[in-house]
């Protein structure tokens, strides 16, 4: 009979690590798609077919979600950033598993309640959905890959981010800290 | 030559293939980063953990040197890379929205993945709340439209805009994120020991 | 079925012929999936294993009969004539596949009673006291214990194999013309068998038996992929744009992501660690190995019937 054995949730990385580690990766991206990654493509792509599946008169009429569905030749979750994010999903699982870091926790400041951080976890994805769709794009396809091709809207998009999170990270401090 | 997609190496199938393994490295990596855990995200806000500002910039160095090298020595033609038309007012804008949910939430879309992937909820019901919120941008698109579309300057670079080479720019960033890093690495020090919970 | 013609004027032929659904992939997979778990379930009773009370052996037969029975319903729905299924049992042509697995499926029932009857479930136990005789009958006798064991991996090969047997018959299908069929469905069966046995075990030392089976099970038909996907494209032009369709055509990123990455080097990554107790051992990894054998099963039926001999010609 094997003992049972605990495991101990391994630190996290160097961060300069993770970073050129992160840029590789990107770089592969560039070098070989001559594109770089994303996220919230794949999620505009769910809402845009789950929409034309309960309704497809009203999605067909939507200049946005006819954007996500494509000229219907193909299954419209055909699509890379479906397949990348499916990857994001599946490559944190392993990182998490050999660092013993998978836990069905919910991450909070020491100050509110489960329940209040996922009140404020609905509100905080749903405005950050918004204005990545009105940005075309989020930290990672604007931010992270605009910023390496110099791209000006990605740079300009970077510091607006930063500029948004610190102008309200006063007034919510009581979640965080 | 690089991209090997736009000179038809392989297919559009097959690229869905590569998609998902480049995406096991992005999450990967973003995992390992720790970004699959809020507390750590929103530490970057209150100053008091600086990993996102160094994973990201150290990632736009590394991907931009890379990208700037390849091209230097021509095995890559820099016109193929995509890069997105620049939107100058409804970016800018979109940023900020973005920037408050990101303090509020605690994650980005990309980083929400990873964290629903190690099983945090808070996580799992932020993908849930951007779900809602494309729907909900979707819905009002036609309201918007024409804001959506406004100032739209191309496909705009920074070397473009500041009238500099390409090069000249790639080294001017590498200075801001080493002096970034700098600060990112005294700001740590300086917050740690403020009590925040008092202010 | 719909009767192929000579002169092709059947819409469902032509340009592609899916005249299966989801019935026929979901009962291969059922199949190879009872299969495996005949095999391990008879392996464990060979091997003396049932001498543990908690032993998964008997637990496997009622699920194994559920499933199976799952699987026949299916099979039964995909016919065009239902009324005329006992047809298959007045005869037997050794010819034909068809008949081979009516009659297998007839056979496979009574082995996999008989394990059950070596200690029924206790809702089974409780209406028919009378049973609690026959297990004493059984295990008064360990030679026939071991001949049950013998049966159920003898029948659970042939189940198992009979299913990649069935598809590799069909001439018209170049995709399916390979005699690495059978292996494959095989050795898919045995690791979504394994997957979930060492899921539902009690038995600890079983559960890591059977993880490490599992990653052999896997590892094995990594290579059998690999050589089903060699065999056809070192074949004629028709057999070639049949495998480019797996590799790189339509059925590219299911195949690769859905059933070769999740389905087998990504649960095997996770399993390697966990038998070396490097990591705990996660339920995800054995799902993601029955996910993938399932969608295996769909891709090599809907590839299959897409693939033809005229599509060589235009593209």
């Amino acid at each position: 009979m094997s003992t049972q054995k605990t495991y101990e949730p391994k630190p996290y990385s160097n961060p300069y690590l993770v970073g050129v580690g992160l840029g590789l990766v990107l770089l592969a991206a560039f070098l070989i798609m001559g594109r770089g990654l994303g996220a919230s493509g794949a999620a505009s792509t769910l809402v845009a077919v789950g929409i034309e599946k309960v309704a497809p008169e009203h999605a067909a009429n939507n200049n946005f979600y006819k954007e996500y569905l494509g000229d219907g030749t193909t299954n419209p979750l055909k699509d890379w950033l479906v397949f990348e994010v499916l990857g994001v999903i599946v490559g944190g699982f392993l990182s998490g598993t050999f660092a013993h870091r998978i836990n069905f926790t919910t991450e909070k400041g020491p100050n509110v309640t489960n329940k209040q951080r996922l009140i404020y976890a609905f509100i905080g994805g749903t405005i950050m959905g918004i204005g990545a769709k009105l940005a075309r794009g989020c930290t990672s396809g604007l931010a992270l890959t605009g910023g390496a091709v110099l791209s000006l809207g990605g740079w300009l998009f970077m510091l607006a981010v930063f500029a948004g999170a610190y102008a309200v990270a006063y007034f919510i401090r009581r979640q965080w800290l | 030559m690089m991209p090997y997609y736009k000179f038809d190496y392989f297919g559009f199938d097959f690229s869905l293939v590569i998609a998902f393994v480049i995406g096991i490295g992005f999450g990967f990596a973003l995992e390992r980063g720790g970004f699959g855990n809020a507390r750590i995200l929103a530490a970057q806000f209150y100053f008091t953990n600086m990993r996102v500002l160094k994973v990201m910039f150290s990632a736009i160095v590394t991907a931009m040197i890379g990208l700037f090298y390849f091209a230097w020595i021509g095995w890559l033609d820099l016109s193929l890379i995509y890069i997105g038309d620049t939107y100058l007012v409804p970016q800018i804008v979109g940023g900020f929205i973005l920037g408050v949910g990101f303090t509020i939430g605690g994650y980005c879309p990309g980083t929400s993945f990873v964290s629903a992937s190690t099983g945090r909820k808070d996580g799992i019901v932020f993908i849930l709340g951007i779900l809602f919120g494309i729907f909900v941008f979707g819905e009002i698109f036609p309201l918007i439209e024409d804001f959506y579309y406004s100032t739209n300057l191309g496909r705009a670079t920074l070397p473009d805009a500041l009238g500099l080479p390409y090069g000249m720019v790639v080294f001017l960033v590498v200075l801001m994120a080493i002096g970034a890093f700098a600060l990112a690495g005294w700001g740590e020090k300086v917050m740690s020991k403020k009590n925040w919970s008092r202010c | 079925m719909q009767e192929l013609t000579t002169t092709r004027h059947n819409l469902h032929i032509d340009p592609t012929m899916t005249v299966w659904g989801w019935e026929i992939p979901v009962y291969l997979f059922l199949g190879g999936l009872v299969a495996g778990m005949m095999i391990i379930s008879g392996y464990f009773i060979f091997s003396q294993r049932y001498k543990k009370t908690n032993c998964v052996t008997y637990v496997l037969p009622i699920i194994s009969i559920v499933l199976l029975s799952i699987g026949m319903f299916s099979l039964f729905l995909d016919l065009e004539h239902k009324l005329y299924v006992w047809r298959l049992y007045t005869t037997f042509r050794i010819t034909s596949p068809m008949s081979w697995g009516a009659w297998i499926l007839i056979l496979v029932y009574p082995v996999i009673v008989a394990n059950l009857l070596m200690d029924p479930p206790k809702f089974i136990a409780n209406k028919f006291p009378q049973l609690q005789k026959v297990k004493d009958y059984i295990h008064q006798r360990p030679m026939l214990i071991k001949n049950i064991g013998v049966g159920n991996m003898l029948l659970g090969g042939m189940l198992g194999v009979y299913t990649g047997v069935l598809l590799s018959t069909m001439g018209s299908r170049p995709l399916w013309n390979s005699s690495m069929l059978w292996v494959l469905f095989l050795v898919s069966g045995l690791s979504t068998a394994a997957a979930f046995v060492h899921m539902i075990a009690a038995n600890v030392e079983e559960r890591e038996l059977l993880a490490k089976a599992d990653n052999g099970f896997l590892t094995i038909e990594l290579f059998v992929l690999a050589l089903l996907i060699i065999g056809l494209s070192t074949s004629s032009a028709v057999h070639i744009s049949a495998a480019k369709l797996l590799v790189s055509g339509i059925f590219a990123p299911a195949f690769w992501v859905f059933v070769v990455g999740l389905g087998v080097v990504i649960p095997l990554i996770i399993q390697l660690n966990a038998v070396n107790h490097k990591i705990k051992h996660t339920p995800i990894a054995p799902i993601l190995v029955i996910i993938g054998g399932l969608i295996l099963r769909f891709i090599i039926v809907q590839a299959g019937q897409y693939s033809h001999y005229l599509n060589a010609h235009f593209k």
